[in-house]
């Protein structure tokens, strides 16, 4: 019996390729998977991420035009402010040189008018000198006043001319020609510009004097260019502005200017007229004060620009993140929906009430029922089998009360249509991400399969070692057999030597003697073989103790409940309290007890579930303890109940047919009885009396 | 042991001893023998009869016996003994060349019956055994010219003819011919040629 598979291998081996098929394979055809979005190469999807693509883009569109905007603005406010400092510029340019005119037009009239009280009345009124100094200041320009007569001789000045001061300074060519000019044409003349000493640049008015009697001479006023402009100027204009003049080369003769550089773009030349002779008056904005207003403006737009484009960038940033994760988020829910898809273990969730929350495929195949018919659905579930209807709803409700086996219970199911098979259930509870549970996780395997490849292999091992018992019997029998044969075929040699003797006609008696002592001996030896078969059988003569029979029966159930539960059976007891005790074998009354449950198991095989009990019982009937084994099985018609305790008789396909034969020799050893009647209920009932132990 | 007995060999002492006396009684020659063993021990090529073996023994078993028997060259008829499950060992010992096999338990009449039988094919065998060997012996005193002679009378030829292939004369080959059936001793060719053929015929075995 070595070389066979214990059973648990053997279920372990069978087994296995259920858990090998459980492996979940991860390829996944995604397009036939409900619940996913389609797949990111439609054409309708391609349009979307055009539009998510806009939606994008709108935020930094908006911004750069909002920024390219506020920066045309900006360029146009500057340019209007440009605009219109251009403006005052020409306006005060405007202003300044009508002041000019103004000024010099007015110092002309007023030479004219002191020339005519000069020269014309030809008196040195005080009066006339005391407006010749007013006239001669710096505020006027002018830095001195000549007078000369008709003929143009110099005759006087003011301030007076000093020896260090050449005459033809004032009276040059130009001077004569100048005065020339302003007797012919009757009016004032303006002279060019000239260098005098001191680097100063300075030019002259003639004006002509003109009496009752004519020409008279001539007040020349001597403008200094530098002073004329520098003192005209109000400081306001001096402030703003720098004011210089220019000749007709385009040198600069003389400027007023506090700063440089200058900016180009905001001046404005015009011509200087009086005095005249190509002298360009220039005036040149300075760089107008920093306005703060304004960059302030400009800097925080651009700051806040900058912090805007920024802030949508991180934003973006921060989207594509959440894109990521998200997405990362959908294939791992899908990566798990397709395991759960492509699992071979039915998986079923249940929250506290019982109720059907998911299933998955798996689970729908196995059971036959879609999701929509179980999700939701409470107890009792439409693939319960009707026929374990009680059963299933006490393990439901023992799982429900959290007495959930880990190592999983079978249970026979229903499919739809109608199919029974057995599952492996594993229940877990199920907890949600705060910990709490929510409900019941089930595992499912459909076991139906193994179950049945174990029972062909329990059935295999059962009829292989019934064959090997009955070869070992047969080898027994056999070697008993040629024992015996020896002494009987000397026996049967003798008796024919013997017969050949008395056919001859002389007998001798003491040989023949000889030869039946002999055949007496043989005889002997074949009793003596047959003594210690006796004597083997004895050796298994019961070891007997006082033993409590309902102790024995309980241990003996407890030997077979499991092999009952598997199959459906219920052990019911009903034994006598304070029984006496018997004087036992307890090994060879156990197995009396276990084989009779296990005859009625066999007989209620075909029973529905309510009529699967076996019912033993104990009671003392005098001076014996009866112990009662009753089925509801198929019972025992007359010639079975003839045969019942004959050796090698059975009634199962796989039976040896010594079980009760071996009882009853059990029975007997015990100076017991082993009987069986008719159950009333159906079935058979199986009876047992043992002696009372007597003290 | 030169006289023709049948050897029984069997562990069991009581078998040995019922079936002396069976025999006895049957007037039959046997000796016992109390295992293989010891019979393969003492067995001598001259001893004949026959054997009657057990199958199931304590050490040898009855089928080994036989195939060193066998191996031995030892032609005595084997008669074996088998008891109810050893059927298909002696059908085989029986192709191998057994004399019979008999069934335990057994007719004592039909075992004595064979044996019987057995013991008298062993006494023809040994008969032509005898004669064989005469004849080998006489063909052993020939010369090879009275061989050669020899040959071409058992070939039916005529001294002329014998006389004209050897290239000898008539009156030689009438002298050898004389001689031949003289150390033969035969008196014709015919006899001549029964008694050769005894041996050539047996000579392929």
């Amino acid at each position: 019996m070595s070389g066979r598979v214990p059973c648990s291998n053997q279920r372990r081996r069978t087994l296995s390729p259920v858990y090998e098929a459980a492996r979940i394979y991860y390829i996944v055809d995604i397009h036939n998977t409900p619940h996913l979005p389609p797949p990111m190469s439609t054409p309708q999807a391609t349009a979307l991420s055009v539009r998510q693509r806009w939606l994008t883009a709108v935020p930094y569109l908006t911004v750069l035009l909002f920024l390219a905007v506020i920066a045309a603005l900006v360029w146009f406010t500057r340019s209007y402010d440009e605009e219109e400092q251009r403006a005052t510029l020409i306006n005060d340019v405007l202003w300044m040189e009508q002041n000019l005119q103004f000024k010099l037009e007015r110092n002309a009239a007023q030479l004219a008018q002191i020339g005519q009280e000069i020269l014309a009345a030809d008196r040195h009124q005080p009066q006339a000198s005391a407006a010749l100094r007013q006239l001669v200041r710096a505020e006027n320009g002018l830095v001195r006043v000549m007078w000369l007569d008709a003929t143009g001789r110099l005759q006087g000045a003011l301030p007076p001319i000093g020896d260090g001061e050449m005459l033809g300074e004032q009276l040059g060519e130009q001077s004569a020609a100048n005065l020339r000019l302003a007797k012919a044409l009757e009016r004032r003349v303006y002279g060019p510009v000239y260098a005098a000493a001191g680097d100063r640049q300075q030019f002259e008015v003639h004006v002509p004097i003109y009496a009752e009697n004519g020409f008279v001479g001539a007040m020349i006023g001597v403008y200094s260019l530098h002073d004329l402009v520098t003192h005209e100027l109000p400081w306001w204009f001096a402030e703003r502005y720098r004011v210089s003049v220019h000749d007709s080369d385009g040198r600069e003769l003389v400027a007023k200017s506090k700063v440089a550089p200058l900016s180009d773009r905001q001046s404005y030349s015009m011509a200087f007229d009086p005095p005249g002779g190509g002298l360009t008056l220039q005036v040149t904005a300075y760089q107008g004060e920093t306005r703060w207003v304004q960059v302030l403006l400009i800097g925080s737009i651009l700051l806040l620009g900058g912090i805007l484009v920024w802030s949508v960038l991180q934003l973006r940033r921060e989207l594509q993140r959440r894109h990521r994760a998200e997405q990362a988020l959908r294939s791992e829910s899908l990566f798990r929906r397709a395991m759960e898809d492509s699992m071979l273990t039915g998986l079923r969730a249940r929250d506290l009430d019982g109720r059907i929350t998911y299933v998955n495929p798996a689970f729908c195949r196995m059971v036959g029922y879609s999701a929509e018919e179980l999700v939701g659905r409470t107890p009792p579930m439409p693939y319960w089998d009707p026929e374990f209807l009680q059963q299933t709803q006490e393990i439901h409700d023992r799982i429900l009360a959290g007495d959930a086996s880990p190592e999983g219970f079978e249970l026979r199911l229903r499919r739809k249509n109608g199919e029974r098979f057995d599952a492996l259930i594993f229940e877990a509870p199920l907890i949600d991400a705060a910990g709490r549970q929510t409900g019941w996780m089930g595992s499912m395997l459909d076991i139906t399969a193994q179950k049945h490849a174990e029972e062909l292999a329990r059935q295999q091992e059962e009829r292989l070692q019934a064959t090997s018992r009955l070869i070992t019997m047969g080898e027994m029998a056999s070697t008993l057999a040629h024992e015996l044969n020896q002494p009987l075929a000397a026996i049967a040699s003798y008796n024919t030597g013997c017969l050949n003797r008395l056919e001859q006609p002389e007998i001798d008696r003491s040989e023949l003697k000889d030869i039946f002592d002999r055949i007496g001996r043989q005889a002997r030896r074949a009793g003596d073989i047959i003594r210690r078969v006796h004597d083997f059988v004895r050796r298994s003569e019961p070891k007997r103790e006082r033993l409590d029979i309902n102790l024995m029966i309980r241990e003996a159930i407890g030997l077979i409940e499991a092999d009952s539960t598997k199959r459906g059976m219920r052990i019911e007891t009903d034994l006598e309290e304070a029984l006496p005790s018997v004087a036992a074998d307890p090994v060879m009354i156990e197995q009396v007890i276990v084989n009779l449950v296990r005859n009625g198991m066999d007989a209620m095989r075909d029973n529905p579930p309510a009529r699967r009990t076996v019912r033993v019982s104990t009671r003392r009937e005098g001076d014996t303890l009866v112990v009662r084994v009753a089925d509801n099985g198929t019972g025992i018609d007359a010639e079975t109940g003839r045969r019942l305790f004959e050796p090698f008789f059975t009634t199962k396909a796989e039976g040896m047919g010594m079980g009760l034969n071996i009882c009853r020799s059990i029975a007997e050893l015990h100076h017991g009885r082993l009987g069986f009647e008719t159950n009333p209920d159906g079935g058979t009932i199986f009876t047992l009396s043992l002696p009372v132990e007597t003290p | 042991m030169t006289q023709p007995c049948a050897h029984i060999i069997d562990d069991d002492e009581a078998i040995r001893d019922a079936l002396q006396w069976l025999f006895k009684t049957r007037d039959v020659a046997c000796a016992t023998w109390p295992s293989a063993e010891s019979f393969l021990e003492a067995l001598e090529p001259g001893w004949r009869g026959c054997v009657v073996l057990d199958i199931r023994m304590e050490g040898m078993s009855g089928l080994e016996c036989f195939d060193m028997l066998r191996q031995r060259g030892n032609q005595l008829p084997v008669i074996f003994i088998t008891g109810h499950g050893d059927v298909p060992m002696a059908v085989a010992a029986l192709k191998k060349g057994a004399f019979d096999f008999i069934e335990k338990p057994f007719n004592d009449s039909d075992l004595v019956d064979i044996v019987m039988r057995a013991l008298e094919i062993d006494a023809n065998n040994h008969r032509a055994e005898t004669t064989r060997e005469t004849v080998e012996a006489r063909l052993a005193t020939l010369t090879a010219r009275e061989q050669e002679v020899m040959e071409l009378i058992l070939a039916g030829k005529f001294n002329k003819v014998i006389a004209d292939d050897l290239c000898i004369s008539m009156r030689t080959v009438e002298a050898h011919r004389s001689k031949v059936f003289e150390k033969m001793e035969v008196r014709s060719a015919v006899e001549l040629a029964q008694l050769v053929n005894l041996v050539r015929n047996r000579t392929p075995h």
